[in-house]
C-alpha cells in the first residue's frame, strides 16, 4: 500500500468530531475572535487621562523612537530589550525627570550611545516620555496578591 | 550525483544560511552585552534587529519548505504551481536581503521584536498571498476529511496573513495617539504572529512522525483534533499574558489569564506519558529525526512549565521585562521550532549520522540548556531586586552579570554546535556526502524511520501548544 493510501485509508473522519462541527466550532472562534479585536481597538485600550494622548510633539517623538531604534535597548511596561532601563517612568520617576531625560538623549552614557539629534528633537522624544509616564507605573511594586494568582493593582485599571 | 533542485529545497538551504547567519549576529549581541562597545562596526542596535529576523527568517523558510514538500506527498498530486513556489522563494529571499541592507543602513522600523522598515512588509505579504493560493489549491485535492495538520497549516498560514497585517496598524494615527493601544495591538499581532508559525512547525512534525511510522490515525484521532483546538484557542485569545501590567482593560487581561490556564491540561498529559516516552525515545536514536524530534519533546516539557508559571499574574509580577521571558522565547523558538525543523530537515536530507552530527546535536542541546539556565538566573535576581528593592538599575545589571556571562558563553558553543548541525544538513541537501562511508549510507529523500518512533515523535507537538506564541 502507498502512503497516499493509507491516508486516504485513514481519513474516515476517526476523530468523531464531524467535519461540520468542527469548522462551526472553528468559524465560532474566528467569529469570537473579530469580535475581541474590535473590542481591543477601541474601549478595552482608551487611557483614562487625556495627557496619556499623544500631542502633535509627542507624535514626533515617538517617530523619533523607532527611528533610532531605541526599543533595542529600552523597555515600556517591560515590553523591549534588556541593555538599557525601562522607561515608562522616567519622566516621573523622584530624582528623574525632562532634563534627566535631555540630558541622556543628547549625550549619552556608558552603554547608550550619543544619538546625535539636535536639540529640539531631543525635546520631542521627552515630549514622548512624558505621554507615556501619564499613562501608568511600572514596575508593579504592590504585593497585595490574591487566591486566584492576580494582583490586586491588576485590578484596578480604573483608577 | 547532485540531487535536483525543488523549491521546497531552495526554501530550506536559505533557511539553513539564515540560521547560522542569525546565530552570529546573536553571538555578537550577546556578547555586547558582557563587553559594550565589542564589534563596534555593527552595534547592538543593529546586531539586534539583524539576530531577531534572520532567526525567524530560519523558521519561516524551513517551516514553508516543509510545506513545499510534504503537501504534493500528503494530496497524492503534484503542486499546483511549482513556478509561484520559485516566485515565492525569490520575493523572499530577495526581501530579505532588503531587510538586512537597511539595517546595516540604519534604517529600522524601531518596533519591539520583528521590525522593518513598514514598506519592506508589502513584498512578504505579496508573496504570502502566492503561498496561501497554492497550498489551497494543491490542499483542495486531498480526499476526503483533513487531517489536524492540515488544519494547522491552513490556520499558521491564513492567520500569519492577519496578524502581519495587525502588526502594522500602528501606521494609522487610531493607534499611535494612544500608548496603551499601541503596546496591547503590537503584542496582541506579534502573540498571535508567533502562534501562528507554530501552527506551521508543529504541522511538520506531525508529518514527519505519521510518514516515519506509517501511522495515520494519530493525525486524525479524537486527541489530536482537540489538541490542535486548544493551540488555537490559545492563539486567539491567550496574548494578553504578555501585557499584564500594561493597562488596558481588566476583561483583557484576565480573558489572556483563563485562557493561558488551559495548557495545564497539555503539560499533565505530558507528565502522564512520560515514562513511555522516555522509553520509546531510546528506540529513536539510530536516526538524526528521532532524535531531534525527542529533544523536541523535552524543550516543549521545559518551556511549557516555564510559560505556565509566567502566565500567573502573581509570578508575572516578578518575571516580566526580566531575563525569564528572553529564556522563555529563546527556548521556545531555539529548543522547540528550532529541533523540530532539523527533524524535518534531516528527514528531508535523509542525513544519516556522523560523528559530526552527533557531536552538535549534544553541543547544541547542552549549550542550550546552559544558555536557558542563564537566562532563568538573571530573570530570577533582576525580578526580585526590580520589584522588591529601590536599586538602581546598573546596579541590579551588575549583580546579574556572572549569568549574562555564562549566557554569553554558552551562546558561542550554541553556535558551533549549530553550525556543525547547519553544515551537515546543507551537505546532505545539496547530495554531497561527506565521505564514502556516508555515501554508501546515504538515504532517498523521503527516508523512513522506525515505526517505534511514532508515538514518541510528536506527543507534544501533535497538540500544537500555542505556548511557544510568547515571542
Amino acid at each position: 500500500m502507498s502512503f497516499r493510501d493509507e491516508v486516504q485509508v485513514g481519513s474516515k473522519d476517526p476523530s468523531g468530531f464531524g467535519v461540520h462541527r468542527l469548522r462551526f466550532v472553528y468559524f465560532g472562534l474566528i467569529g469570537l475572535f473579530i469580535a475581541q479585536s474590535g473590542l481591543t481597538y477601541t474601549t478595552g485600550t482608551e487611557v483614562p487621562k487625556e495627557s496619556a494622548l499623544l500631542s502633535e510633539q509627542a507624535r514626533r517623538g515617538e517617530a523619533l523612537y523607532r527611528e533610532f531604534n531605541c526599543t533595542a535597548c529600552h523597555q515600556f511596561y517591560g515590553l523591549g530589550g534588556y541593555m538599557g532601563p525601562d522607561l515608562t517612568n522616567v519622566i516621573s520617576t523622584e530624582g528623574k525627570g525632562p532634563v534627566y531625560a535631555k540630558a541622556f538623549i543628547l549625550h549619552g552614557s556608558g552603554r547608550m550611545p550619543a544619538l546625535g539629534v539636535r536639540d529640539e528633537q531631543a525635546d520631542d522624544l521627552v515630549a514622548f516620555l512624558e505621554a507615556v509616564a501619564a499613562t501608568g507605573t511600572y514596575p508593579v511594586r504592590n504585593m497585595d496578591l490574591t487566591a486566584w494568582g492576580t494582583y490586586r493593582e491588576m485590578h484596578t485599571d480604573e483608577e | 550525483m547532485k540531487s535536483e533542485w525543488t523549491p521546497a529545497k531552495g526554501f530550506v538551504v536559505a533557511g539553513l544560511v539564515a540560521l547560522l547567519c542569525g546565530a552570529l549576529f546573536g553571538v555578537i549581541g550577546s556578547w555586547q552585552h558582557v563587553i559594550p562597545g565589542v564589534v563596534d562596526a555593527i552595534p547592538f542596535v543593529k546586531s539586534r534587529p539583524l539576530h531577531v529576523s534572520l532567526v525567524i527568517a530560519w523558521i519561516f523558510l524551513t517551516a514553508v519548505g516543509g510545506v513545499y514538500h510534504y503537501l504534493p506527498k500528503i494530496v497524492g498530486a503534484p503542486l499546483h504551481s511549482t513556478r509561484l513556489a520559485w516566485l515565492h522563494l525569490a520575493i523572499f529571499i530577495g526581501t530579505g536581503m532588503a531587510i538586512m541592507a537597511s539595517y546595516f543602513m540604519g534604517r529600522f522600523g524601531g518596533r519591539e521584536y520583528w521590525e522593518f522598515p513598514p514598506v519592506l512588509g508589502i513584498p512578504i505579504a505579496a508573496s504570502w498571498l502566492l503561498f496561501i493560493y497554492n497550498f489551497f489549491l494543491t490542499a483542495n485535492k486531498h480526499k476526503g476529511p483533513w487531517p489536524a495538520y492540515l488544519w494547522m497549516w491552513a490556520t499558521g498560514i491564513v492567520f500569519f496573513l492577519i496578524t502581519f497585517a495587525e502588526a502594522n496598524l500602528y501606521l494609522f494615527p487610531h493607534f499611535t495617539g494612544n500608548m496603551v493601544r499601541e503596546l496591547t495591538v503590537q503584542w496582541k499581532a506579534y502573540g498571535a504572529l508567533t502562534g501562528s508559525w507554530n501552527m506551521l512547525v508543529y504541522g511538520t512534525a506531525m508529518v514527519v512522525m505519521e510518514r516515519a511510522s506509517g501511522n495515520t490515525a494519530i493525525a486524525r484521532s479524537k486527541t489530536a483534533f482537540l489538541l490542535f483546538g486548544l493551540g488555537f484557542t490559545n492563539l486567539l485569545f491567550g496574548w494578553a499574558h504578555h501585557i499584564y501590567p500594561v493597562p488596558s482593560a481588566l476583561w483583557i487581561r484576565v480573558l489572556a489569564y483563563a485562557i493561558s490556564m488551559t495548557e495545564w491540561i497539555i503539560l499533565a498529559r505530558m507528565i502522564q506519558q512520560w515514562r513511555s516516552t522516555l522509553e520509546e525515545g531510546k528506540q529513536g536514536q539510530g536516526s538524526m529525526t528521532g532524535r531531534f524530534l525527542f529533544a523536541s519533546e523535552i524543550w516543549v516539557f521545559l518551556n511549557l512549565g516555564l510559560a505556565l508559571l509566567i502566565s500567573v499574574p502573581a509570578i508575572n509580577l516578578f518575571t516580566h521585562g526580566t531575563h525569564i521571558t528572553v529564556a522563555h522565547a529563546m527556548g521556545s523558538t531555539i529548543g522547540i521550532n528550532t529541533t523540530i525543523l532539523f527533524a524535518s530537515v534531516f528527514f528531508i536530507s535523509g542525513a544519516s549520522i556522523t560523528k559530526n552530527l552527533r557531536m552538535g546535536f549534544w553541543l547544541f542541546n547542552g549549550s542550550l540548556l546552559l544558555f536557558w539556565l542563564c537566562l532563568v538566573g538573571a530573570g530570577m535576581v533582576k525580578g526580585y531586586y526590580t520589584v522588591l528593592s529601590d536599586l538602581h538599575f546598573q546596579v541590579i545589571m551588575e549583580r546579574i552579570r556572572p549569568f549574562i556571562v555564562g549566557f554569553a558563553i554558552s551562546g558561542v558553543g550554541l553556535f558551533v554546535g549549530l553550525s556543525m548541525l547547519v553544515w551537515d544538513g546543507i551537505q546532505a541537501l545539496l547530495n554531497l556526502p561527506n565521505s564514502l562511508e556516508d555515501l554508501a549510507s546515504h538515504h532517498a529523500i523521503d527516508t523512513e524511520l522506525p515505526r517505534s518512533l511514532a508515538s514518541v515523535n510528536g506527543r507534544a507537538v501533535q497538540q500544537g501548544s500555542s505556548t511557544t506564541a510568547r515571542p
